[in-house]
């Protein structure tokens, strides 16, 4: 059970951090391609 | 003279007297339940699109069962995985040969074997397309494609860190049902394929039990459309009680909308896949799908949208509702985890909705109270039903006030995060057993 725990927090961890990623990747991608198409 | 048994005319009616109990009883069930779903899609209340293939699959599979001839029943019982009791396979061995093993001439999900599966496909008229495009997740995909055709992912790129925040929120259920299924028995395997109905993703949970939990793959799925089918009457009661009317009817200050052109949607689509399927192989199939869907929608191929949005989307819902119905044979759904499925799947499916309305909930209060809590129920990626549903509850007491656009960022990025969260389930869980 205790292990069971530790692996839920570890994927939430892990989708936490990626979803982050793709959200900062979105914002960046948008400036960058804004930049360039002026 | 010609003398026959008069019941072996109607052996629907036969193999039903002869059955035990839990069989019998359990096909009356389940035709009984096929036509209530059938009831609830015709008027609404469930998906329509999806319940009615599906509950008159359940009917027609659960009162057609005869007896198979001895050739296709010993394909049966030969091609499939034995089981851990040596003498119940005998026994139905020697039953098969005897041509007295009841099945069905729709499909038979559980044989394995190749020749078996080649011959099948002669006899079951639904086997073609269960072996090519349901068990190896295909129709999931295509699905999912047809969701790309449909998602605007400007949503998204005008508010990316808000949505994906209220998104990764909603997968409150996807996380805390993992270890409440482990503590309740289940194996990682399936306690992940269960958890995954918290992201309310049907395709999700269809590729995910596939992969960790084939041999429950079934009841998992059947159980996740079922919920899926009602989180559109069921969240708005969710959203009252947890949400006074005063917060619900908050208007949102109005902010100038960024307009996003489709060269920087199709950009997003790239790099997201190109990102999504480096992290994480195991699930590319479903981020090809997804982002495939939106690349051609952002580059206006007219034909191909046409295709995706029509034949492949409706197609592949009309036959995986059929399929899903198929499979609800009794012999084949009853198995003692049902209950248990059933259990945790509303489990998953309100922690969820919990956990995205406490994510609206931080939402607020971080903004200065601007933004209203509601949307944090559209993080839960039932596309686009729940973020028509925080609509309507909004408008329900506050007609004037628009919460959609920013509502269908949280839903885009629902389906992100559960494809995210797919990804890891399936790479992580096989590791544990290494």
């Amino acid at each position: 059970m205790k292990n069971a725990i530790v692996l839920a927090l570890t994927v939430y961890g892990l989708a936490a951090v990626i979803s982050m990623f793709v959200a900062v990747l979105i914002k960046g991608l948008f400036i960058a391609v804004r930049r360039l198409s002026r | 003279m010609l003398s026959f048994n008069f019941l072996d005319l109607f052996q629907g009616i036969t193999t039903l007297i002869s059955s035990p109990p839990t069989i019998l009883f359990g096909r009356l069930g389940l035709i009984f339940l096929g036509a209530v779903l059938l009831y609830l899609g015709k008027k609404g209340v469930l998906e329509p699109l999806l319940m009615i293939p599906m509950g008159l699959g359940m009917i027609a599979v659960n009162a057609g069962v005869l007896f198979l001839d001895p050739t296709t029943a010993t394909h049966i019982v030969s091609g499939t995985a034995a089981g851990p009791d040596a003498a119940a396979t005998q026994q139905l061995a020697a039953q098969a040969a005897s041509g007295h093993l009841p099945g069905t001439l729709f499909m038979s999900p559980l044989v394995e074997k190749t020749d078996s599966l080649m011959y099948l496909m002669q006899v079951d008229f639904l086997q073609p397309i269960y072996t090519f495009a349901f068990s190896n997740g295909l129709i999931a995909c295509f699905v999912f494609m047809g969701i790309g055709v449909l998602l605007d992912v400007g949503f998204v790129i005008a508010r990316p860190f808000l949505s994906m925040f209220l998104a990764l929120a909603a997968e409150l259920g996807t996380v805390v049902t993992f270890p409440i299924a482990i503590a309740l028995g289940l194996n990682p395997g399936e306690a992940a394929s269960i958890a995954m109905v918290g992201g309310a993703d049907g395709p999700m949970v269809l590729f995910t039990s596939l992969t960790l939990a084939k041999h429950l793959f079934v009841p998992i799925t059947v159980v996740a459309y079922l919920y899926l089918g009602l989180t559109y009457g069921g969240y708005p009661y969710l959203i009252r009680l947890l949400v006074p009317a005063k917060l619900r009817g908050l208007k949102m200050p109005p902010k100038p909308m960024v307009k996003v052109t489709s060269d920087e949607k199709l950009a997003f689509s790239v790099v997201g896949c190109a990102v999504l399927c480096l992290l994480f192989p195991s699930a590319a199939p479903l981020f090809l799908s997804l982002f495939v869907g939106v690349a051609v929608r952002e580059s206006g191929l007219k034909y191909f949208i046409a295709v995706i949005d029509g034949p492949i989307l409706y197609g592949a819902t009309m036959f995986l509702g059929l399929l899903l119905g198929v499979l609800c044979e009794a012999s084949t759904i009853l198995d003692p985890k049902v209950l248990l499925l059933l259990v945790l799947g509303i489990i998953a499916l309100l922690l969820s909705g919990v956990g995205g309305l406490l994510g609206g909930y931080a939402a607020y209060f971080f903004s200065g109270r601007k933004i209203n809590p509601v949307i944090g129920i559209a993080g839960v990626s039932c596309v686009p039903s729940t973020a028509k549903v925080a609509q309507k509850e909004v408008s329900n007491v506050s007609p004037d006030s628009l919460i959609l656009p920013e509502a269908l960022g949280a839903n885009i990025c629902g389906v992100i995060t559960s494809a995210i969260l797919t990804g890891i389930y399936i790479t992580i869980i096989p590791l544990l057993g290494k």
